[in-house]
């Protein structure tokens, strides 16, 4: 479906208003010919509502969904539809009916699916069977922890870091104390352009020769960045950079909701200096091959190059006051 | 006339002063753990040493001839509070993976642990829930107008007290069963827990005697005090016997908080000599509120279940007919404590950030993330199954077809907000749909997978569950108030503008500061308690005096509404299983966080499939269990119809067990 893309940013509420307008349509449809006499069987209505549902999320929706996934919502949407085929006495006893005569083998055309039934379902059970015993070469899954849980310190160069109250020395104001609003207030527009929010102000331009205090911080982030992390995470920081693709899984997101916004900014540092191999034991499998950049770049370096992650995606960093 | 006016003025005044001394009774734990008092209560609570250690110091300096000033105590710094108290207790043990501080039989001994423990807890939540249940329908009895409903509420409850009897002696015996296992396979550990805890323990064990005493009289003393001033102080037992039971669980609970986040203790985990500050931990209040409401909704769960089997098994409409009945009431009940349980949770795992950040992201974002996935599946599993019992339960009455027609858009919204609120946000994939994907990161589910989008997920299925109710109380009713037409508008359009909002801050999460995107929770929250507080008392004074279109149908009611119920218990058994393997693995390695290491070889994390595992087995063990103990309840019992038929109640209409909702 080509001519209708899903828009990046978007997707999350098209896909459910996309879904709600399918169903409702099918629902006035199904009102007009019932209308009319023509009705669809609720027994058949069920199935193809489910099976809509199926096709939708499997053809619809890009970048693939993992099964995993889908298996949860076709469970969930067929309880959904059970639910619905059931809610009252007369729609369970229509929905039923077909079953039922098909058991009770009313025709010998229900006779006929019945025998049918009786070989086919037990021959599919069987072949489902078969299939899940043979030997796969495909990888095994990985249940691996995105986020993993950090440790309450860490250590960067000497010094001891605690993660739940340690600040980024480098969001401060413009009197030099740290204030995470005023630094909100200049990250870039939130949007798929990601756009500064006026290129000829100082205030909000890091590359400015008169920018000073945070934004010049952020500006230093940012040659800290295309010296050393762009190349896996990526130019826009997306995790798609030249040589994403030679790992498995892929470098992080940073646009993405579910990365850094929604992590402190003490977390990132600690994962930055920390790098694949300082993760903790108890989250294995990491999956990481990001190099501890704390044998490659100072503390103030580090704090920066975290800054300017956010500055560059629109994100804040969490806090908990 | 006078006297009858006098009579039910003194009825009023009595109701109502027996519902204040009620509330106020039971709100008396929670005044005591008020968090004001812990760093009140004179020089004890601030940080020294209570008076009796203070004389025993004293007594033991002036023994050995020295005064008190030259005594040296030793001073430790308490890990939670910051302060300094005197050491008044040895070190956590360092143990080692030895016969010696575990020993064990050819199996692994925290899964025997595990089994004792979840046992206890079902039954030990079980006989804490029914008497309160007990408690709110004999004064609903005791209150109502009616004398054939109050006598259909007051057996009611007495058929509650009379299972929880049964249940109560078996809590006792898997207590004792806990305590033996503890002391066999963990001695080192749970040494050094009696050894911080030792007063509180024996008062936990006074207050045992104390709540057997109050249940033994308050059963026993059901046929005696039926009537004035006597039913009166049979009701107050009921409500000393709930303070004593709510007491009891918020000590126990005391003791898996310390685990958890301890205080009163040193780095070296040496009892600095306050019991208060040991007791109250930073987790122990929303633990005790989150458990409190936990365990009603469970009650709630169980005694449906129990009434949907005697529905299924009966062999009279009359039987049906007070079983459906009885269902009801137990369901209801569960839910309206099922309903605040999710924002109790939320203040829960918000303590738990605060206290630790480490352990919030372990359970709700790292290693434990996806035991939360099935857990949000099965509080999505309770409210859908409320639904459709709710749906089910209009076909009972004239009229109810009018709401079943527009189920289908309801369940388009509890499905949308089910599958947004279970979306997992560490997905499971092979290394090829990775690939195929991109990334880790999905574009549609990752936005899913966070707490903005789950927020409103989760308040889109409550504010359906209440139009849901709404309806119900509708079903064979039509508002006849003048006012009807603009109620009914004010009130689609309340629940409209709740659903938008919801709906728009759960989007506008994503294009704020974190900080401020957790402060939306309020709104969303406040959103959707005014639908439940404001909507259903306008409800009923639109239904003050409405025109009935038929009477509810008792026990004309489909079977699938009570396998709903079956499900809705299983499904909180399940659940409260589960969060307490959650609650309990997030110390990871330790059993005391921070303090006391666990050096046993089972000081690992299960997969989850072994857990799962494990957890059905113990909601399939309690399952059997209880279902003896209603078989037990049902020898005595005489056949609710049969007793009311050889008792009857002058204007009681006898086939009919309840007349309103």
């Amino acid at each position: 479906m080509t001519w209708l893309k899903l828009v990046e940013g978007y997707m999350p509420m098209q896909m459910i208003s996309e879904l709600a307008i399918c169903i409702l349509v099918f629902a006035l449809l199904n009102y007009t010919l019932k209308r009319a006499g023509m009705g669809i069987p609720t027994f058949w209505a069920g199935i193809l509502v489910w099976a809509f549902i199926q096709v939708y999320l499997k053809y619809r929706i890009y970048p693939p969904i993992p099964f995993s996934v889908r298996a949860i919502y076709g469970t969930v949407s067929a309880c959904g539809v059970f639910m619905w085929v059931s809610g009252s006495e007369a729609a369970w006893q229509e929905f039923r009916r077909p079953i039922i005569n098909v058991l009770d083998a009313v025709s010998p055309f229900h006779k006929a699916i019945r025998v049918v039934s009786l070989v086919v379902i037990p021959l599919l059970i069987g072949g489902f069977a078969y299939k899940s015993f043979l030997p796969s070469f495909e990888e095994p899954i990985e249940l691996r922890t995105v986020h993993p849980a950090p440790p309450a310190t860490t250590k960067v160069h000497g010094k001891t870091f605690v993660l739940q109250t340690s600040q980024n020395p480098y969001r401060v104001n413009p009197e030099g104390k740290y204030d995470q609003e005023f630094s909100n207030a200049a990250t870039v527009v939130q949007d798929m352009g990601r756009l500064m929010k006026d290129v000829k102000d100082p205030k909000y331009n890091p590359w400015d020769p008169n920018a000073e205090g945070y934004i010049k911080y952020v500006r230093e982030g940012g040659e800290i960045f295309f010296q050393n992390c762009h190349f896996c995470h990526g130019d826009n920081l997306n995790g798609r950079g030249l040589w994403a693709y030679a790992f498995n899984p892929i470098p992080a997101n940073f646009t993405d909701a579910g990365t850094i916004a929604q992590l402190q900014e003490t977390f990132v540092f600690w994962r930055v200096s920390q790098g694949g191999i300082g993760l903790p034991p108890e989250g294995f499998p990491w999956a990481s091959v990001m190099p501890p950049w704390k044998e490659h770049l100072t503390t103030d370096e580090i704090w920066k190059v975290v800054m300017f992650e956010y500055w560059h995606t629109g994100y804040y960093p969490r806090t908990w006051d | 006339m006078g006297r009858l006016k006098f009579r039910m003025a003194r009825k009023k005044i009595l109701a109502t002063s027996g519902l204040f001394a009620m509330g106020s009774m039971l709100l008396l734990p929670i005044f005591l753990a008020l968090p004001a008092l812990a760093g009140g209560g004179g020089g004890s609570a601030a940080g020294g040493p209570p008076p009796d250690v203070v004389a025993a110091q004293k007594a033991k300096a002036e023994a050995e001839g020295a005064s008190a000033e030259e005594e040296k105590v030793e001073v430790g710094r308490d890990v939670y509070y910051k302060i300094e108290g005197p050491v008044v207790g040895g070190p956590a043990p360092k143990t080692e993976d030895s016969e010696t501080f575990y020993p064990r039989y050819n199996f692994e001994s925290r899964v025997l642990l595990w089994v004792a423990n979840q046992q206890h807890l079902y039954y030990g939540s079980f006989v804490l829930a029914v008497p309160i249940f007990c408690m709110c329908i004999e004064f609903a009895g005791m209150v109502s107008k009616d004398k054939a409903m109050a006598k259909k509420y007051d057996q009611l409850a007495h058929d509650f007290i009379k299972i929880s009897l049964t249940a109560y002696s078996l809590t006792a015996i898997l207590g004792g069963i806990l305590i033996f296992t503890f002391l066999t396979l963990y001695p080192a550990f749970f040494g050094y827990l009696s050894s911080i805890f030792r007063p509180v323990m024996h008062i936990y064990a006074l207050m045992f005697v104390a709540e057997s005493g109050c249940l033994y009289i308050y059963y026993y003393g059901w046929d005696k005090m039926t009537h004035g001033v006597m039913k009166w102080i049979h009701l107050s037992m009921s409500v000393v016997l709930n303070v004593i039971g709510t007491v009891l669980m918020f000590l126990a609970n005391s003791w898996i908080a310390f685990m958890m986040s301890p205080a009163g203790i040193d780095e070296q985990g040496r009892y600095l000599g306050n019991i208060w500050h040991v007791l109250h931990t930073a987790l122990w209040n929303p633990l005790n509120v989150h458990r409190i409401l936990g365990n009603m909704a469970f009650g709630g769960g169980v005694v449906a279940a129990y009434a949907a089997y005697r529905f299924l098994s009966s062999k009279t409409d009359e039987e049906r007919a007070h079983y459906d009945w009885m269902g009801y009431i137990a369901m209801s009940l569960g839910v309206a404590f099922l309903i605040p349980l999710p924002f109790a949770g939320y203040w829960l795992m918000r303590e738990v950030y605060a206290y630790r950040q480490q352990m919030g992201i372990t359970l709700m974002g790292g290693l434990l993330a996806w035991l939360f996935i099935i857990q949000a599946t099965m509080i999505g599993i309770l409210f859908l199954t409320t639904n459709y019992y709710l749906w089910q339960a209009l076909g009972r009455m004239t009229g109810g077809e009018r709401f079943q027609r527009y189920i289908k858009y309801l369940v388009f919204i509890l499905v949308v907000g089910l599958l947004v609120f279970i979306t997992p946000h560490t997905i499971v994939m092979s290394p090829a749909e990775l690939k195929a994907m991109g990334g880790q990161q999905h574009p549609v589910l990752g936005n899913y997978g966070v707490m903005s989008a789950k927020n409103g997920g989760i308040n889109a299925i409550i504010m359906t569950t209440v139009l849901s109710f709404i309806w119900y109380q509708r079903g064979n009713r039509v508002p006849a108030v003048k006012w009807a037409r603009l109620g009914n508008t004010f009130m689609i359009c309340f629940f409209t503008v709740a659903q938008l909002n919801n709906v728009w801050l759960a989007v506008y999460g994503y294009f704020i500061p974190a900080n401020v995107r957790i402060g939306l929770s309020v709104p969303q929250v406040a959103g959707t308690l005014s639908c439940l507080f404001f909507m259903t008392p306008l409800n009923l004074a639109m239904l003050k005096g409405a025109r009935q279109l038929g009477p509810i149908k008792w026990g004309k009611i489909s079977p699938r509404s009570q396998y709903a119920l079956i499900m809705l218990a299983t499904a909180f058994t399940w659940m409260m299983g589960l969060m307490g393997y959650i609650r309990s693995s997030v110390r990871l390695f330790w059993h005391v966080n921070e303090v006391m290491r666990d050096n046993s070889p089972w000081a690992y994390t299960h997969t989850i499939g072994f857990a799962a595992n494990i957890i059905s087995f113990n909601v399939l063990f309690f399952w059997i269990s209880i279902l003896f103990v209603f078989w037990l309840g049902t020898l005595g019992m005489k056949s609710p119809v049969t007793a009311a038929a050889k008792e009857p109640v002058a204007g009681a209409p006898v086939p009919q067990p309840a007349a309103g909702h």
